[in-house]
């Protein structure tokens, strides 16, 4: 048995009293974001969203939730992804699209929902992404993809954004299937022009009688084009695509009916994963999962040690610690999520040469072991300065994104604080391809902090201004500075990154144990190989 | 008369059950080796899996099986069973049976055929014992040959209510109760067609009707040197359609006048008939303190359902004795060694829905589990199958107190905390009429269940209920859930609570349950899932079992049992026709209508025998007879369409 992670958390602290307080504050905000995305409707005046619900429940229908709901297995987790993008931009909050990962019939399943309440269910270029990332982690995890579909089509109104990347969801469908992972798409409505090549392109089709309109031009098209008089139902109607055109594999007579028919289809798939299950029993931490909130840092200049935060994650606080005497501030170790195995990589300051060796090192290690590697974000970068730079800092800090870009095992990112400049590279952030990332709410994700990079506006500003032989007038630029600093601030939120798809989505730090695995157990639906296959390592 | 001394080696118990498992048992101790015989129906009894030897007896009906003397003899002969125990029913009071087996030189472990043959004919009996001196009921013969004008007259002579009985019958079988002259015919007619199916004998008599009375019987034993003792009385007053289902020892309402009077009666007969064994003769006594007086009913000559009360306050094992008697060996006690220990009380259990016309159930039970401290003496075991062929009874339980209130409070306990999983049982009925005011004061006649309706469908609190209904549904949720290391239903993004839609057994409608948070879990070793739920500020231990779409749970107060709702409509049910579908399943005996005919609300359309009792399917609503779609001596099962109906289109068209 390895170590029990020991605590020195002081709970009746202030700092813990104030982390917690705010944590809790932050929390309570995204649950109203949450209540708003799932009441429906789209849009911030919410009596108008209760009329187009209500007028959608008229006709019978479910939303997007209750259809999955209903899709899983009774007391099957979901955990939903990116349910707040689009927060601050001009998209509806949640894209009009709900996916996740959930179980039916036990098969783990990518589950993507239109929601028809949301401007007829169309696509915006933020729904097109959630897509994608939806489709992406399908892909790489080999989980079978099951799309619930009803949906107006492209956003009109921002088809030059939608165009191009909206095709590819098509071209991700087909290459889902030929890559054997099934896909099966269930029309509960509207799915035209482009939107008919869901269905399409999928290796199960069930349409809702009386509901699924599926066709390339509907009647006014059908009547500009060749001037047909032509109804829809004759046109794509569910019955005539169950018994003529073939699309459909499976008419349904309503609503449950069609997610009753989904759920067959997906037991009859025989689906098996591919990766190996948990290697022991699971246990829960020896510390209270609770104290977490207690613990995450709300002002990010005060430091919080990673080994507090692990022990509330690892089981029974368990941690095998790599290197505990070496490059201090990169803590490197071996432990479990609930039975799987885990190689840990955790920030406790900022990076120099010798965390960026070790941290390479271990990957090396948790690739030849096959073992899927967790990354805890809390870095606001490497280090600068004279003796970094001539040490070699940049050769290092290229080994460990080396390896980190070419890891084979499946990487996990937890944001857990500040993810800054390079540091956000060395430990797999969004672009360098982690199955799941995931945010804690005080999460700050910038090039650099937000005093420092106005800082370093200001003496960039004051040399171009003496270079120029104009007086520097330091109260003159204060406002600028300080209008910049909040502008910088306000997009290294939590919520800003989570907006733009940047992460899978912010958690409660006490979900942290549920999420990694839940996230683990997906990525042992695809096989766990690690790699020998590294760029140079720069000496 | 005296017989030479027969050592018995090995016995084969004709019959099925809990009376054969009790025969073996009793037959193990005494160092007996033990033989079973089982129909098609009965291969995986327990009785049958506690014998030695067991011998099949090819068919599922009484008549080809437990009733077939020759075959009984013949799987004697094969296992080399050297004595033949009869249990109750079937062939146990069939003299020309008796005959036969000791004809085969085996021995037979009951009174002679002649003694047998004295008390059959309940009509022959009543000669006997009114020569006896034992007091008699007024009544009259019923022979076949009556027409209705002379059966009129000759039950205007016994008065009303009277009730007509099988003269081979028993069990309730082929009796019925009538009020007015009005319904005489057709109450003969049927008593006549139950008592010739269940008995071979269609010979009816009538008899005065105590209403309100009590059933009062005296166990005696006899020995092949005359020696006759009685075990004092038992009291089985509280029935159902004439069948027992409570019964005690000794009697809570016989005076001791009059008590003296029965033992004494009873052993009189069974010496003037040279009763060899365990037999019991019963009364039905009327009135109340001096006024008290008795009846004698009958003579039964084998050992009855309800010994074990009397086993249990005089320490004695009938079935011991009675094998000891059957030996030629005296009887080991005389009248005076015989005690009387506290208090008894014997409650029936069967598969039948007292709420519901006591509608026999069929089914398997899943489990069958009872806590310490009462006898059970079951014919069932955990998966065993209810069938329709034969008796519905599950089980005996029994308590023995020092008192009979104390009994009676073990008994209501014992039967509360049996883990039944089963079909529609009187489990409930029998609680709440062990735990009833009523009869703890003794208030025990037969008219108990007229008087106390309020116990055949006793309902647990609302908060009970309330409490059943969210352990079933955690527990649902827990049996369904594919991922047991994350909490049950758990969103990142807050919708609403899973909830699992739930019909209790005998409700029309399901409800949606909501499952809530608070309830803390655990297995229990037999892997049901223990759910600790709050209701009130109370917190029951509800013990939740799930069976594919049944659910039990037990809080050892209170058992409730749950239907889960399909998570989906089932459009094929939509296929189903309109009609009239049985209630039960069973054979069909007549069938009264004809395509074409035109039917009123509530027209009997079928006749079926179930469980030895007729049900009619009757018409739901007006209509024409589309097709008919049995025949008679044809089986069905429960809810088989029997007959389809057409809407009538001039009912229609006024509406």
């Amino acid at each position: 048995m390895a170590p029990v992670l020991r605590s020195r958390v002081d709970t009746r602290s202030d700092q813990y009293a104030a982390n917690r307080a705010a944590l809790l504050a932050a929390l309570a905000d995204i649950d109203a974001l949450y209540a708003q995305v799932t009441a429906g409707g789209g849009t911030a005046d919410p009596d108008k969203n209760a009329r187009t619900v209500a007028r959608h429940r008229s006709r019978g229908k479910l939303l997007p939730r209750e259809r999955i709901d209903l899709l899983l297995d009774r007391g099957a987790p979901f955990l939903e992804l990116s349910p707040l993008a689009g927060w601050g931009t001009d998209d509806a909050l949640g894209a009009g699209l709900v996916t996740g990962i959930g179980r039916v019939h036990g098969v783990e399943c990518v589950i993507s929902a239109n929601d028809p309440t949301v401007k007829g269910g169309s696509q915006s270029p933020i729904t097109v992404s959630k897509a994608l990332r939806a489709m992406d982690i399908a892909r790489v995890n080999r989980l079978p993809l099951v799309s619930l579909t009803e949906s107006g089509g492209a956003d009109l109104t921002k088809q030059v954004d939608v165009f191009n990347p909206g095709g590819a969801s098509f071209k991700n469908l087909t290459r889902l299937s030929a890559a054997g992972i099934p896909t099966i798409t269930l029309v509960f409505g509207s799915s035209t022009a482009g939107g008919a090549y869901v269905p399409g392109m999928s290796d199960y089709v069930v349409l809702q009688k009386d509901a699924a309109r599926v066709y390339l031009g509907g009647p006014p098209l059908v009547k500009m084009a060749i001037d047909e008089d032509a109804d829809e139902e004759s046109l794509g109607g569910a019955e005539m695509h169950a018994r003529t055109s073939g699309l459909a594999d499976y008419l349904a007579l309503d609503e449950p009916d069609a997610l009753r028919i989904g759920r067959d289809i997906v037991a009859h798939l025989g689906w098996r994963k591919s990766g190996p299950g948990p290697t022991r029993a699971a246990t829960p931490p020896v510390h209270d999962p609770e104290e977490l909130l207690g613990i995450a840092s709300a002002d990010l200049r005060i430091p919080f040690e990673a080994r507090e935060v692990l022990a509330r994650v690892l089981d029974g606080s368990e941690f095998d610690e790599f290197k505990p005497l070496y490059g201090s501030t990169l803590v490197t170790g071996w432990g479990h999520v609930n039975g799987y195995p885990v190689g840990v990589l955790a920030n406790n300051g900022i990076l120099f040469s010798e965390e960026a060796h070790k941290g390479a090192q271990f990957i090396q290690l948790c690739n030849r072991m096959d073992v899927p590697i967790l990354f805890l974000q809390n870095i606001t970068g490497f280090m600068v300065g004279t003796r970094y730079e001539q040490g070699g800092i940049i050769k290092d800090g290229a080994k460990l994104i080396n390896a980190v870009s070419n890891c084979g095992v499946p990487m996990i990112t937890l944001m857990i604080g500040a993810s800054y400049g390079a540091g956000n590279y060395g430990m797999a952030g969004r672009a360098y391809d982690p199955r799941f990332i995931f945010s804690w709410p005080n999460h700050r994700i910038a090039v650099m902090g937000p005093k420092q990079l106005a800082g370093v506006l200001t003496i960039v500003a004051r040399q171009k201004a003496e270079a120029a032989g104009q007086e520097w007038d330091e109260e003159a630029f204060a406002p600028i500075r300080d209008a910049f600093e909040q502008q910088v601030e306000s997009e290294s939120t939590a919520l800003f990154a989570t907006g733009r798809l940047w992460d899978d989505g912010i958690i409660d730090p006490r979900d942290t144990r549920t999420v990694l695995t839940l996230a683990l157990s997906a990525v042992h639906s695809a096989p766990v190989t690690g790699t020998d296959a590294f760029g140079v390592f720069r000496m | 008369m005296t017989l030479p001394p027969r050592r018995i080696h090995r016995l084969l118990v004709a019959n099925r059950g809990e009376i054969a498992a009790r025969v073996i048992r009793t037959a193990r101790r005494m160092g007996i080796q033990t033989v079973a015989v089982c129909s098609d129906a009965d291969t995986d009894a327990p009785y049958v899996a506690l014998a030695d030897r067991v011998v099949r007896l090819p068919g599922v009906s009484s008549a080809e099986t437990y009733l077939d003397g020759a075959a009984v003899i013949a799987a004697a002969r094969a296992a080399g069973a050297d004595a033949i125990h009869p249990g109750y029913g079937f062939l146990s009071e069939n003299p020309r049976f008796a005959r036969e087996v000791i004809r085969h030189e085996l021995t037979w472990v009951g009174p002679s055929p002649e003694a047998i043959e004295s008390m059959a004919l309940k009509v022959e009996a009543k000669r006997i014992a009114g020569a006896a001196g034992v007091p008699l009921a007024p009544g009259c013969e019923l022979p076949e040959s009556m027409i209705d004008a002379q059966l009129q007259f000759a039950c205007s002579s016994v008065g009303y209510p009277l009730i007509i009985k099988a003269s081979a019958g028993g069990g309730g079988k082929g009796m019925r109760v009538v009020e007015r002259a009005e319904d005489l015919a057709e109450a003969v007619a049927a008593a006549r067609r139950e008592a010739a199916s269940a008995f071979g004998d269609s010979t009816v008599f009538a008899e005065r009707y105590v209403a309100g009375g009590r059933h009062v019987e005296v166990q005696v034993v006899g020995d092949a040197f005359g020696t006759v003792v009685h075990l004092f009385e038992r009291e089985c007053s509280i029935q159902r359609r004439h069948q027992k289902i409570i019964e005690e020892a000794p009697s809570p309402g016989v005076s001791p006048r009059v008590r003296g009077r029965l033992h004494e009666a009873a052993v009189a007969l069974a010496q003037q008939i040279g009763y060899v064994g365990a037999g019991t003769v019963e009364f039905m006594v009327a009135g109340e303190g001096d006024q008290q007086e008795a009846f004698f009913l009958e003579m039964n000559t084998r050992l009855q359902v309800e010994h074990p009360v009397t086993e249990a306050i005089t320490g004695l094992d009938l079935v011991e004795l009675q094998l000891i008697v059957a030996q030629g060996e005296r009887l080991p006690v005389l009248q005076g060694d015989i005690g009387l220990n506290g208090h008894a009380i014997e409650a029936r259990l069967y598969a039948e829905d007292p709420a519901n016309g006591y509608l026999p159930a069929t089914g398997v039970i899943r489990r069958f589990q009872a806590p310490p401290g009462i006898r059970v003496d079951a014919g069932v075991m955990d998966g065993s199958v209810i069938t329709s062929h034969y008796d519905p009874m599950l089980a005996k339980v029994i308590a023995h107190g020092s008192t009979r209130t104390v009994a009676a409070g073990t008994l209501a306990d014992g039967l509360a905390r049996m883990s039944l999983h089963a079909p529609p049982t009187n489990r409930d009925s029998l609680v709440a009429t062990l735990r009833s005011d009523a009869f703890l004061s003794g208030e025990t006649t037969t008219s108990f269940l007229d008087h106390h309706p309020e116990v055949l469908d006793p309902q647990p609190s609302a908060e009970d209920v309330d409490r059943h209904a969210r352990a079933a549904a955690r527990a649902v949720i827990e049996d369904e859930r594919p991922d047991a290391l994350v909490p049950p239903a758990w969103r990142n993004v807050p919708g609403q609570p899973p909830s699992v839609g739930l019909r209790r057994r005998g409700a029309a409608d399901a409800e949606q349950v909501p499952v809530g948070v608070e309830s803390v879990l655990a297995r229990d070793p037999d892997g049901a899932v223990v759910v600790d739920v709050t209701v009130g500020g109370v917190m029951a231990h509800c013990t939740v079992a799930r069976y594919g779409d049944e659910v039990f749970v037990d809080d050892g107060i209170t058992s409730t049992v749950w239907q889960v709702e399909p998570r989906f409509p089932d459009h094929s049910a939509d296929a189903a026709g309109h009609g009239a579908v049985t209630p039960v399943p069973g054979t069909v005996t007549a069938v009264l209508v004809r395509d074409g005919d035109r039917v009123s609300e509530g027209q009997a359309l079928v006749v079926l025998e179930a469980m030895k009792m007729e049900h009619r399917v009757l018409a739901e609503a007006a209509g024409t007879v589309a097709r008919v779609l049995v025949e008679v001596g044809q089986s069905v099962d429960a809810h088989a369409l029997v007959v389809e109906l057409d809407d009538d289109p001039s009912d229609s068209a006024d509406a």
